[in-house]
């Protein structure tokens, strides 16, 4: 009853509003007809807030149908009555009410003060196959400009989103110069079948982010929600990242920006010295020690300073008709461990050209760059942790030593004399057309085609010897390459009558995508003069030294958008696509992904006129949409298949040779389909005092079908394994931004931004009727690990999330320093952080220019396996401890307990920058900006090992510290950007 | 012009959408359905099945029969090996010291392994028994074909027969998952029916690594030896008479070449798993389980030799068995472990000689040199991980022992003496001049040591209830192991082995 009551007042005020208007203009018509006025030409020039003339800027008389624009030298004249007020207005600035008489003196110069909520509102957001208005927005999308993505030394793209968006967690999990960050929208939606986002680049899904720079990004859209994800249907389940690039910058320049970058390990383990481990012999008269006389730092025998270098030169010359886009990068990043490195070579062009009186666009573009680095065999830190201080690196004849034992080789030797070099190469070309057929009708067509190739060289000396392994030689080469041909084309039509807008769009969308590859290593070398370069050398033959495969998959695709807006208050969006790919079984070929979502703007209706003083803007947005993820289903897997495998060789005793044994290697599975996921999504954007930007957003996701390898009977089964889609998964979660200025005054101003986000994963099902799992789910392998082969730290089991730790509770150790731990396994905690934060600001003064970026992870566990074997009372003599094992009291085996689950939660100044932009104008330059970064400079943390931000992808060590941690570089960089 | 670019649009846009072929082109894989179609084709399906004899890492299980569970099991529940807890080392959450006591616990991974172990192949060859029956081929090739899965599938069901006794039987690929369990009685006439069924097909030839007549009669003389144990029914002389049907093979003058890393050239040798490292073949590595880390340079004075482990060793009392001039007593190491380089004693990490010692004074806290290595195989400086000595699952001196202890069951000792004397001259010991049971007990262990089928032998003598080093004495019931836990949750019709 209440709200029909409502209805009815907001419609009174609704009639009312509009009879006052009538009235009003009644009598403006009659005081005009009756009054006679003055007119005066009043002729004046808008700027923007640098001095720069506003061309189509808007000046309206107040109350009156009479107004123009400015010209492109930012003018108008116009004859208005007098006297008047005149309301000069343009989009993102802020708008003046001028009074206007004969006495004002003209022409008049006004000048224009940005207005920064319009301005983020006017934010173009890409949606898919398409741009809105942030304002228009349903659905849950973060944007960040180029300017705010994180600043420093950026080995892989998506490192650049680290902190700067709320439920995006980028996760950095080695300091290793070649290696990438994990990204995790939202919890992610899978146990096994990936969390990655779909990235999208200048509209084409499914690129690799690499092949983009950071120095080409002009702005990144998130799509969180599955109503913003769905118009990407059966890949859409994890988000969707849309970077575009700034090929279509206007205006003419040349811009050169680099640095250079100095770089150490932040922080290592403290183990004991050479001196230490000595006083520790004498103090307790241990008599079975061997000191060797050496004097060793073995983790800082594997560092070094990393010096890295990056150089871009760009060129732009864009206009209404055409334009043309080039940059070259070079990029040199030195590791902060010996030999480690990735060198990039990266360019791209890109052109764009105007048809048929505007109607037709052509574009095309071409980015390719190659990588080159050398990986790290990690196992050479757990054996910096454990040879003995007291061991020399090399001996009195300059030789490596080597004292044994598996995992005691000397990792000093293993770094040095391992030959290693990948290259990859990413090609990424594309041609778009739009052609406007009628008014408000727009074709779009991209063909695209992406190639990505990676050749890896590998050599290891006749004298290598690895965990006990020697192969007297051992050169590998191989290649694999994929090929991804696309075509999307769509309609797009705009229609608006009224205060009634439309826009629809519907399209069609085909992928191919072709891999191969093949492989070839030899054994037994004579000499280790020919490194990987020459296989034939070896003479060491195997049956699996050679391989080749290749495979093919298709995706095809329908979808559409349909977006209603009224007055500006009251959005609609539906979208829906429909996905088949040839990956999915012959039973669910296809699968469609629809979305509805709503927004509504408070602040625009009438009864919230008495918050504009304060309020500026406040949304509603409602969303639920469907979405998928075929990340896990690789090609063939619906098929029976029979192959060939290396484990089948069999010795035929009739012809006497070893021939390939061929079995079923996998199970037809028919209903193999994508993992679905279901999301709720509601938000509230808000801009308070003209200043501050807030958002909101609230989600619960829902994924079903969850892809998993199930043992299925073998006496009904050909093979003891099965893919399928059973599982059950809940992530819910709340996400807060917010974005503000602080303070302005006269030079001076400083803004902040924040964003705090919070998600929580339940696994509701993992068993169905036909497929169960083998009791529990283990994860978290513990393998290799002294005493621990075969043992698992972690369980995926229903009511849990994933990486949740699992074993004996401890209760502290006992008078003789053994470990009181419950028999019973229980739950210790899980490595999923449940607070995530990002926390920036920046300041300008001037030229001067300051800002501090920093992020969180809190509340997660970490195992830190590597202390829970380190202080192991058997390691000493022979082999290193930490420091504090000596005062730690334990004298018991490694044994996983709680003792070694710790908090890892963490707060990180991510970078600190300084910049000063010098005053060139007169020199023929129109910026140069010298500015220097400091990374990674301190993190505040509770947890004991090297650094609690480790890795969290996959099955196998999610969230356990276990010996393999590069570690990560505290790095200072000088920079400087040009342009003229 | 406007309508023509519309037009010539549209058509472009058609011709785009109506692709919607989703049909998946393979390229270096082939569908089940398309492929056993020729007999080389069928051959390759064939060879797979033996291939399964090698067994699998799953992660979950490692399921090997020469080197890690599979092994350990059936050596570690016997008299003549152990795997003491060494320091952090070998604990592995109790898995090895109910192995020594006989006290299972049902979720023990070794038990898992082994059971995974005869499944896998059993289920694998029905599988192709079944791809095979509706193959298009001669009558004859098919039934020699059939004849050898079918055999091969009774030697795992004769293994599960001898480890678990009441196992579900599974003979038919599509059959319901559930199977209940057989009983001991039902395993056993099965595992005859399907050896003697499959005689008449196979080779009368000698053909390595293949299931041949030779192969089947000496199965049949395992299963009837131990016929007493297993449905309580003596067969001495159907095992003596399995035993005689044995034919082409000879006791080999130096008793090691059955164990050299060439050992395909062992004309003593019945059945093996063979084994190349260069052919890819996995988990034959046993020598890494039992040695020292140190214990590499001894073999080469610059350690070229694989990683060691330091684990499986002899049981005290094992090694002084054997007499010091019998030849097989080299199937162990003990005492000094000489560094080739320099000529002198191994120094441990912690500063004390590398002496493998017979002693072992704590099964739970075992010193890193206590405990004689098995030493069977040939060691040779620069060997792989993987090792490529055969591994040997029945030789002739078996058919040998079998028959001698059958005839002294049967109370003519006088016929099991030539039989003896082969075994006793080729060891190079004096055969001697009573030929009793304990006599038989002792020898099983002498010329089998570390073959992987003490267990059998020291259950058939009954002495595998009686305590001994490290172990109290047991229960008629753990002669068979507990059907493993993870069986039991998934399969509602099974049923625990009586006693756990």
């Amino acid at each position: 009853m209440n709200s029909m009551n409502k209805i009815y007042k907001n419609k009174a005020q609704f009639l009312l509003k509009v009879f006052c208007l009538m009235v009003v203009g009644l009598y403006l018509l009659a005081h005009e007809g009756m009054a006679q006025q003055s007119t005066i030409s009043v002729s004046g020039i808008i700027n923007d807030e640098t001095g720069q003339p506003l061309p189509g800027a808007t000046v309206l008389v107040e109350g009156s149908a009479i107004g123009t624009t400015t010209g492109m030298d930012g003018t108008f004249i116009l004859d208005v009555p007098s006297p008047a007020t005149l309301i000069v207005s343009f989009i993102s600035y802020k708008s003046q009410n001028i009074l206007i008489n004969e006495s004002t003196p003209l022409p008049l110069t006004i000048q224009m003060v940005s207005d920064m909520v319009s301005l983020d509102e006017a934010v173009v957001v890409a949606v898919g196959y398409g741009t809105m208005r942030k304002s228009d927005l349903t659905g849950a999308i973060s944007s960040v400009a180029s300017d705010d993505l994180r600043q420093g030394v950026i080995a892989s793209t998506e490192q650049v989103l680290q902190g700067k968006v709320a439920g995006l967690a980028v996760v950095q999990g080695s300091g290793d110069p070649a290696s990438g960050a994990v990204m995790r929208l939202r919890g992610g939606t899978s146990i096994a079948a990936g969390n990655n986002p779909l990235v999208v680049v200048d509209g084409i899904p499914g690129v690799d982010i690499n092949t983009i720079q950071p120095s080409e990004i002009e702005s990144i859209d998130v799509l969180k929600d599955a109503s913003s994800a769905a118009i990407y249907g059966s890949r859409g389940a994890n988000g969707v990242i849309i970077i575009t690039t700034n090929r279509e910058n206007k205006g003419k320049s040349i811009e050169y920006s680099g640095y250079v970058a100095m770089s150490q390990v932040a922080r290592h383990l403290d183990l004991l010295s050479a001196n230490q481990w000595r006083q520790y012999v004498r103090d307790n008269n241990v008599t079975n020690a061997i000191d060797y006389g050496g004097n060793t730092d073995w983790q800082e025998e594997l560092e070094q300073t990393g010096i890295s270098q990056s150089h871009t030169i760009s060129f732009n010359n864009g206009g209404k008709d055409s334009g043309v886009r080039a940059s070259l990068t070079y990029f040199e990043n030195e590791g902060v461990v010996k030999t480690t490195r990735l060198d990039r070579l990266s360019s791209s062009i890109s052109a764009y050209q105007y048809g048929l009186d505007g109607k037709l666009k052509l574009e095309l573009g071409l980015n390719a760059n190659q990588d080159e680095w050398k990986p790290l065999d990690y196992r050479i830190f757990e054996r910096s942790y454990n040879l003995s201080p007291v061991i020399p690196v090399t001996d009195e004849n300059g030789n490596y030593t080597s004292v044994g034992g598996n995992i005691y080789e000397n990792p000093v030797e293993i770094m040095n004399n391992r030959s290693v070099r990948n290259v990859r190469n990413r090609l990424l070309s594309y041609f778009k057309v739009e052609l406007e057929l009628l008014p408000g009708l727009k074709s779009s067509t991209n063909l695209s085609y992406e190639f990505n190739s990676t050749k890896g060289n590998t050599y290891k000396p006749t004298y290598a010897v690895m965990e006990g392994q020697t192969e007297n030689g051992y050169a590998q080469k191989t290649l694999g390459e994929y090929v991804n041909k696309q075509l999307e084309t769509y309609l797009t039509y705009d229609k608006s009558i009224e205060n009634h807008r439309f826009n629809a769009m519907a399209g069609y969308s085909y992928l191919n995508n072709v891999y191969e590859g093949f492989g070839a290593q030899r054994r037994g070398f004579d000499t280790d003069l020919f490194l990987y370069n020459n296989l034939a050398a070896g003479q060491d033959f195997r049956a699996d030294d050679n391989y080749s495969y290749k495979g093919e998959a298709t995706l095809i695709s329908f979808f559409g958008r349909l977006n209603y807006s009224y007055a500006g208050r009251y959005m609609l969006t539906g979208t829906v696509r429909r996905d088949g790919s040839s990956r999915f079984g012959a039973n669910n070929k296809w699968g469609t992904f629809p979305s509805a979502s709503f927004a509504w703007r408070i602040s625009e209706e009438s009864f919230m006129d008495g918050t504009r003083g304060w309020l500026d803007n406040l949304k509603l947005r409602v969303g639920y949409g469907i979405t998928g993820n075929q990340e896990g289903i690789g090609e063939y897997k619906s098929l029976e298949i029979t192959g060939a495998v290396s484990t089948d060789r069999y010795y035929d005793g009739v012809s006497d040779t070893w021939k390939s044994g061929f079995g079923t290697v996998q199970n037809a599975n028919p209903d193999l389909k994508w993992e679905e996921t279901a999301q709720i999504n509601i938000g509230l954007d808000f801009s308070l005092l003209n200043r501050i930007n807030g958002t909101v957003e609230v989600y619960q996701k829902k994924t079903s079908d969850l892809l998993y390898t199930y043992p299925v009977p073998t006496t009904q089964y050909a093979h003891p394994y099965m893919l399928a889609n059973v599982g059950d998964m809940t992530n819910k979660g709340i996400e807060f931004s917010l974005t503000g200025n602080v303070m302005t005054r006269g030079d001076f101003s400083w803004d902040a931004n924040l964003n705090l986000s919070s998600n929580q994963q339940e696994i509701d099902k993992l068993s169905n009727d036909q497929f169960q799992t083998d009791g529990v789910i283990y994860s978290g392998s513990l393998h290799g690990l002294p005493g621990m082969s075969g043992m698992y730290s972690q369980v995926i089991k229903e009511g849990y999330a994933l990486g949740t730790f699992w074993g004996p509770q401890n209760h502290g150790l006992d008078e003789d320093g053994k470990f009181i731990n419950d028999e019973e396994d229980s739950d210790l905690g899980n490595m999923q952080p449940k607070l995530n934060l990002g926390f920036g600001m920046n300041f300008t003064y001037k030229n001067l220019d300051a800002s501090f970026a920093t992020y969180g992870m809190f509340g997660q566990k970490v195992l830190n396996a590597t202390a829970m074997v380190m202080n192991d009372p058997s390691r000493l003599p022979a082999y290193n401890v930490p420091d504090d094992f000596l005062t730690s009291g334990i004298n018991d085996d490694p044994t996983y307990s709680s003792y070694w689950v710790e908090d890892a939660s963490f707060f990180r100044l991510q970078s600190v920058t300084v910049g000063y932009t010098l005053p060139v104008k007169k020199l023929g330059l129109s910026n140069a900006r010298v500015y220097v970064t400091g990374e990674n400079l301190f993190v505040i943390t509770g947890y004991s090992g090297v650094d609690p931000e480790v890795s969290i992808d996959g099955l196998d060590a999610p969230g356990i510290d276990k010996f393999n941690y590069y570690p990560k570089p505290m790095t200072v960089s000088l920079g400087l950007n040009l342009s003229f | 012009m406007k309508l023509n670019i519309i037009a010539a649009f549209l058509a472009l846009v058609l011709i785009s959408v109506s692709c919607t072929n989703l049909d998946e082109t393979l390229y270096s894989q082939v569908e089940s359905k398309d492929y056993g179609q020729t007999s080389s084709e069928i051959s390759t399906l064939v060879g797979g099945a033996y291939a399964t004899l090698r067994g699998t890492n799953d992660d979950i299980s490692i399921s090997y029969p020469t080197c890690e569970y599979v092994f350990f099991l059936n050596e570690c529940s016997s008299d003549e090996a152990c795997i003491p807890a060494r320091g952090t080392n070998w604990r592995d959450g109790g898995r090895y010291i109910q192995a020594q006591q006989h006290a299972w616990e049902s979720d023990n991974v070794m038990l898992l392994s082994a059971w995974r172990y005869c499944y896998l192949g059993i289920n694998k060859i029905n599988e192709k028994i079944f791809t095979i029956e509706s193959a298009e081929m001669g009558e004859e090739a098919k039934n020699s074909v059939l004849a050898e899965l079918r055999s091969l599938r009774a030697y795992y069901y004769y293994q599960l027969l001898d480890m678990f006794g009441n196992v579900p039987l599974s003979i038919e690929f599509g059959a319901d998952a559930n199977l209940p369990n057989s009983t001991r009685k039902e395993v056993y006439e099965f595992v005859e029916k399907e050896f003697k069924e499959s005689l008449p097909y196979l080779s009368e030839e000698v053909i390595y690594g293949r299931m041949t007549q030779n192969v089947v009669n000496a199965m049949l003389a395992r299963l009837y030896i131990n016929s007493e144990v297993y449905i309580g029914e003596a067969r001495w002389q159907d095992c003596i008479e399995a035993c005689e049907k044995v034919t082409g093979y000879i006791i080999e003058p130096d008793y090691f070449t059955n164990f050299l890393t060439e050992n395909q050239v062992s004309q003593e040798n019945i059945f093996v798993i063979p084994y190349d490292h260069k052919e890819g073949t996995v988990g034959n590595y046993l020598h890494s389980m039992t040695f020292h880390y140190e214990h590499k340079y001894t073999v080469s004075s610059t350690g070229d030799y694989p990683w060691c482990g330091n684990g499986i060793c002899a049981q005290p009392g094992v090694y002084s068995m054997f007499e010091d001039i019998d030849r097989r007593k080299e199937s162990m190491l003990a005492g000094d472990q000489i560094h080739k380089g320099t000529g002198s004693v191994i120094i441990m990490d912690n500063g004390e000689p590398l002496i493998y010692t017979e002693e072992i004074g704590d099964f739970e806290n075992a010193k890193d040199n206590e405990g004689v290595r098995l030493h069977k195989y040939e060691v040779k400086a620069g060997e792989q991980w993987e090792r490529d000595h055969d591994w040997v699952l029945i030789r002739y001196a078996e058919i040998l022992m079998m028959q001698a202890e059958c005839y002294v069951r049967l109370g003519s000792a006088d016929l099991a003496r030539p039989f003896i004397e082969q075994i006793c001259t080729r060891a190079g010991i004096e055969t001697p001049s009573t030929i009793d049971m304990d006599f038989l007990d002792d020898e099983w262990l002498r010329e089998f040591v570390f073959e992987g089928t003490r267990r059998t032998v020291n259950i058939r003598f009954g002495t595998y209830f009686e305590p001994w080093w490290s172990k109290e004495a047991n229960e008629a019931y753990t002669a068979i192991y507990p059907i493993p836990q993870t069986e039991l949750d998934k399969n509602p019709s099974l049923q625990q082995n009586p006693g756990y």
